[in-house]
């Protein structure tokens, strides 16, 4: 009986699923542009920088809104705008993409201001804080349901460094480790929630959003860019705590040109350098690989939701789950091979 | 860059972000969380020892019990041997008592009546003799001659050996 209702209740789901799919494909941008109708959700911005939110001065500075026509109404409470309920038509969509080259001018580089990234960021931190503080907080000897949780993710992030690190390291460096892994996961999983999207400050003269009040921190760069150095920081910590000064001559085998003769010392030399090019390198493959993986989930859940609303983006979702944790694993993972790199005792 | 969003300031800011992260994080979740972790394996490993150790200790408890058990079984069983070996002898000892003085008794009862013969005897000899003298008179009275002299003498003591006979 239960199981010709879950046939029957799955048969539903998916007839209204493939309904919904025809009705975005029909009603989205690529249906529109075959009938010639208005698309339901007003085509995208996508900025690469991150928008300043406060000072509001800024935020209106950056994007060109004019203060005296909608600053009271944008500035006064982000207001909650659902897309659907935009009306505009290509004709107003071409002039936002002409006035995005004019007001898309990112912040200088030693200009400050609060932007949408660093909130969402900081809302990351106060959520990855409060479940594991909660989670620990009670710290008994016979764990309950959540601490459970919490220990066995502890217990699988040192059960895989140790695979690297061997146990007493991994336990060592288990918290920076652990806390690139959450910060990079959260940061990604949390920027899937529909609250980024449709949080934000509309323009003066449309209804659209124009800067989100919330943008998942992964899409800028200066986040990835500070893991990155936090992550070799501390590798190179890591190694002068290891070996001494004598870590510098993995780089810089100066010495090797008298013992070994002055052959093989240049060659190693050579070496040296692009070991050190390399350690450097890392940081800005480190950001890069984030960075865009990052990006490109967010632009495309965007761009999904443009071509075809409704349910394809669900699919997309599920990816971008998928894509949040291999990143995060990935950066954790890599900063766990490169500190082994440079505490391994290899002789040179 | 800066058309990619670089910015000093902003980095900063992630930097500290993520170093007060992983301050309260290191604070409030690693340390006591694996701490508790320490513990709980550390506690875990000791119950387990401390299981082995109780269980090996029943066991050789019960060993000893019934190592004990046998000794005390084979002690009364000893004990036993030994008191049915000391009833036996005694018994023994006993019988050769009993059998002995009742051998003395018979012996001695004997040569009792060995000697109240030879008294009896004895007696009977002496009053013989009177019994001869009163038969001589008797005799002589009669002044009968040598051969019936004999005679009276020989049926005097035929009758004396008769009643001694009986007598005794």
């Amino acid at each position: 009986m239960a199981g010709v209702l879950t046939k029957k209740l799955l048969l539903i789901v998916g007839l209204v699923m493939v309904a919904l799919l025809i009705v975005g494909l029909v009603r989205g941008a690529i249906g529109s542009a075959i009938l010639g109708s208005e698309p339901l959700i007003p085509r995208p911005e996508i900025h690469l920088p991150p928008q300043p939110v406060f000072p509001a001065s800024s935020r209106e500075l950056h994007l060109g809104l004019t203060p005296a026509s909608g600053e009271s109404a944008s500035e006064a409470d982000p207001h909650a705008v659902a897309p659907t309920d935009e009306h505009g038509d290509a004709a107003a969509s071409d002039d936002a993409e002409g006035q995005e080259e004019a007001h898309s001018t990112p912040l200088g580089i030693n200009e400050f201001a609060i932007t949408n990234t660093m909130l969402s960021a900081w809302f990351a931190t106060i959520v990855i804080i409060l479940f594991f503080v909660l989670g620990a907080g009670k710290k008994s000897l016979v764990p309950g349901r959540f601490q459970s949780v919490i220990e066995s993710i502890f217990e699988a992030i040192i059960n895989f460094s140790s695979g690297v690190l061997g146990h007493d390291m991994a336990r060592k460096a288990f918290p920076i480790v652990a806390t690139i892994f959450f910060f990079v996961l959260f940061n990604a999983w949390l920027g899937l929630l529909p609250v980024y999207q449709f949080l934000g400050f509309v323009g003066a003269d449309d209804n659209l959003i124009k800067v989100h009040l919330l943008r998942p921190a992964g899409t800028d760069l200066n986040m990835p860019l500070a893991l990155a150095l936090v992550s070799f920081v501390f590798v190179e910590v890591w190694g002068f705590k290891a070996h001494g000064f004598g870590y510098l001559a993995k780089f810089f085998p100066f010495a090797s040109i008298i013992k070994k003769g002055p052959f093989q010392g240049l060659i190693d030399v050579f070496v040296g350098l692009l070991e050190f090019i390399s350690e450097l390198i890392r940081m800005v493959s480190f950001t890069f690989r984030l960075f865009g993986n990052m990006t490109a989930g967010e632009i495309l859940v965007v761009m999904i939701t443009f071509l075809v609303p409704l349910v394809a983006t669900n699919f997309v979702y599920g990816l971008e789950l998928l894509v949040g944790l291999i990143q995060s694993v990935i950066f954790a993972g890599l900063t766990l091979v490169f500190l082994s790199v440079a505490v391994s005792h290899e002789e040179h | 860059m800066t058309q990619l969003g670089l910015n000093i300031p902003t980095l900063i800011v992630y930097v500290v972000n993520f170093s007060i992260l992983l301050g309260v994080l290191y604070f409030f979740a690693y340390k006591p969380l694996l701490r508790a972790m320490d513990q709980r394996s550390e506690r875990i490993s000791e119950s387990l020892a401390a299981a082995d150790r109780a269980r090996d200790e029943a066991a050789n408890s019960q060993a000893a019990i019934a190592e004990q058990l046998n000794e005390a079984r084979r002690e009364g069983q000893r004990l036993l041997d030994q008191a049915r070996e000391v009833a036996e002898r005694y018994r023994e000892e006993e019988m050769v008592r009993a059998r002995s003085e009742a051998e003395s008794f018979v012996e001695r009862a004997r040569t009792d009546i060995q000697r109240e013969r030879d008294a009896a005897l004895d007696e009977v000899r002496v009053s013989f003799g009177d019994l001869a003298i009163t038969a001589a008179e008797r005799v002589i009275r009669r002044s009968v001659d040598r051969q019936a002299h004999q005679e009276l003498i020989a049926q005097v003591l035929e009758e004396s050996g008769d009643s001694l006979r009986r007598g005794s």
